[in-house]
């Protein structure tokens, strides 16, 4: 029940209702980072980007359990942050195939945040817009080839 | 007797095989022999998709019994079936070479002898092949004997035993000094090094007393350090560590032994938790063998909890998998302890004998 939760999630973009552009910030548990990255590029996202970052999370005082041990407010945790710029469109499948791929259902499973973009280039043709943020052999060729 | 579970190799193919197998089955399985081994070789990628493997050949699998042709087929198969069948196990021993393996130890094949004899071979032979191995055990049978012999009850709520000041004294007699050493004594004498230890040694475990107070000094775990563990692991020592743990004031804790195997896994960033118990693993059906589940990830696992398919005492088991795999612990396994070498089947085999649930 669950899952069903997370692969019906909307994200609101209304506040930002010219842009085309949207990055989806993922910050996950390091050693699930290869889920979804592996689902990501299953569904023709093939442009990303992962740093190491660390971080904390304590709700209510319930901290999350990393090596065994119970951390609190003050520790931060090593988490993988994935960062994938899509069309408008495509926001809503990108958060949910992040969130269901990084899902356990324990505390620490992390955050997705979404950030207009205002502009994409393409540094090697200098390509930009839609035309650089497009990628060949990607979720919208996939989309269109039939069946 | 193992030989007979396994897939065969090419040429030996129709000696090795016993009657049994017609050569039909010997091809089918040959053919499914090679993809597994590729999938074998790299770790699980994607959430389900190198599972078919395993599935389908514990159908194979689990029609065989064994126990009682242990002993002819043994004389059956020639040197040359052996070594064969032995070189056979070099991806898996390839696969887990260096890596750290936590092993629950408890249930039946802690009370039967020759199971518990057979538990200490595999354990030094996996040691020897350079796995580290760490045990964690319980033992709850042992120190209700002993509970009796000073004329204390046992009482249990909720599958935890109610543990006051006397009975708190027993369990950590019995468990870091009785089981913990006989563990250690069996494993010296099978040729391993075996070094005994409880939670308290070092800091491996500290825990805070449960928040359910009538239950006495039953401890939730708070954290762990593994750098000892670790510094022995690497020194080809096993490990034997008893789920005793201190608070901080000192106080003496007993912790569930899957828990604090769970959460030392998950300290060492260890490669596989393995659970022995006395059930074949989840199953669909709880009277029906044939509906094990031979591999499940966590999401299959949280809907069969919420279809109420994992029930009962089960569900204290996955969801100590679930918390050590959310740790980064790569697959957990449940496993049948009762059944004779279940740790080398489950490890060094595709088949398995209990149910792997993995990230």
């Amino acid at each position: 029940a669950h899952y069903d939760f997370l692969e019906k999630i909307e994200c609101d973009l209304n506040p930002f209702p010219h842009c085309e552009f949207f990055r989806v910030e993922g910050i996950v548990r390091p050693w699930r980072i290869r889920f979804v990255v592996d689902q990501l590029s299953d569904n023709g996202i093939l442009g990303m980007t992962v740093t190491q970052v660390a971080g904390a999370g304590v709700q209510g005082g319930k901290g999350e359990r990393y090596g065994g041990t119970e951390h609190g407010m003050a520790s931060l945790i090593e988490k993988s942050k994935l960062e994938v710029v899509c069309l408008r469109s495509q926001v809503n499948i990108v958060v949910r195939i992040i969130a269901t791929a990084a899902h356990t259902g324990e505390i620490g499973d992390g955050k997705i945040f979404v950030v207009p973009i205002a502009e994409v280039v393409r540094i090697r043709t200098g390509e930009t817009g839609a035309v650089a943020e497009r990628m060949e052999g990607g979720m919208m060729d996939m989309k269109q080839e039939p069946g | 007797m193992q030989a007979n579970t396994r897939p065969c190799s090419g040429k030996a193919c129709h000696q090795s095989v016993p009657k049994a197998l017609s050569a039909n089955q010997c091809s089918s399985q040959h053919t499914l022999q090679s993809e597994q081994f590729s999938r074998a070789c790299r770790r699980p990628s994607v959430l389900r998709k190198a599972k078919q493997g395993r599935r389908q050949s514990v159908l194979q699998a689990s029609g065989a019994v064994l126990e009682d042709k242990g002993v002819d087929l043994r004389r059956e198969f020639s040197a040359f079936d052996r070594v064969s069948v032995l070189s056979e196990a070099l991806p898996y021993l390839q696969r887990f070479r260096g890596k750290t393996i936590v092993i629950k130890y408890g249930g039946a094949a802690m009370k039967d002898p020759t199971l518990k004899e057979g538990v200490v071979k595999d354990l030094v032979l996996l040691s020897c092949v350079g796995i580290n191995c760490v045990l964690v055990h319980g033992g709850g049978p042992e120190i209700n004997i002993w509970l009796n012999k000073l004329g204390i009850e046992a009482q249990f709520k909720n599958g935890l035993r109610v543990t006051d000041g006397p009975t708190m004294d027993v369990v950590e007699m019995v468990l870091g000094g009785r089981v913990n050493k006989s563990l250690v004594t069996l494993i010296q004498q099978a040729g391993g090094m075996a070094v005994g230890l409880c939670g308290k040694d070092s800091g491996i475990i500290r825990a805070r007393q449960m928040v359910e107070k009538e239950i006495g000094f039953v401890g939730d775990i708070t954290s762990v350090d593994a750098s000892l563990l670790k510094t022995l692991a690497e020194d080809g020592y096993t490990p034997v560590v008893a789920s005793v743990a201190a608070d901080h004031t000192g106080q003496a804790l007993n912790v569930n032994a899957d828990i604090a195997a769970g959460e030392i896994a998950a300290a060492l960033q260890a490669e596989q938790l393995i659970l022995m118990t006395d059930v074949p693993g989840v199953l669909r059906d709880k009277n029906d063998i044939s509906t094990k589940f031979v591999e499940l990830d966590i999401r299959e696992t949280r809907e069969l909890v919420d279809e109420g398919v994992i029930a009962g005492g089960m569900i204290p088991k996955v969801e100590c998998c679930i918390r050590c795999l959310a740790q980064g612990v790569n697959a957990t396994h449940i496993i049948d302890g009762r059944l004779p070498h279940s740790l080398l089947m489950e490890l060094l085999t595709d088949e398995g004998v209990g149910t792997m649930i993995t990230g």
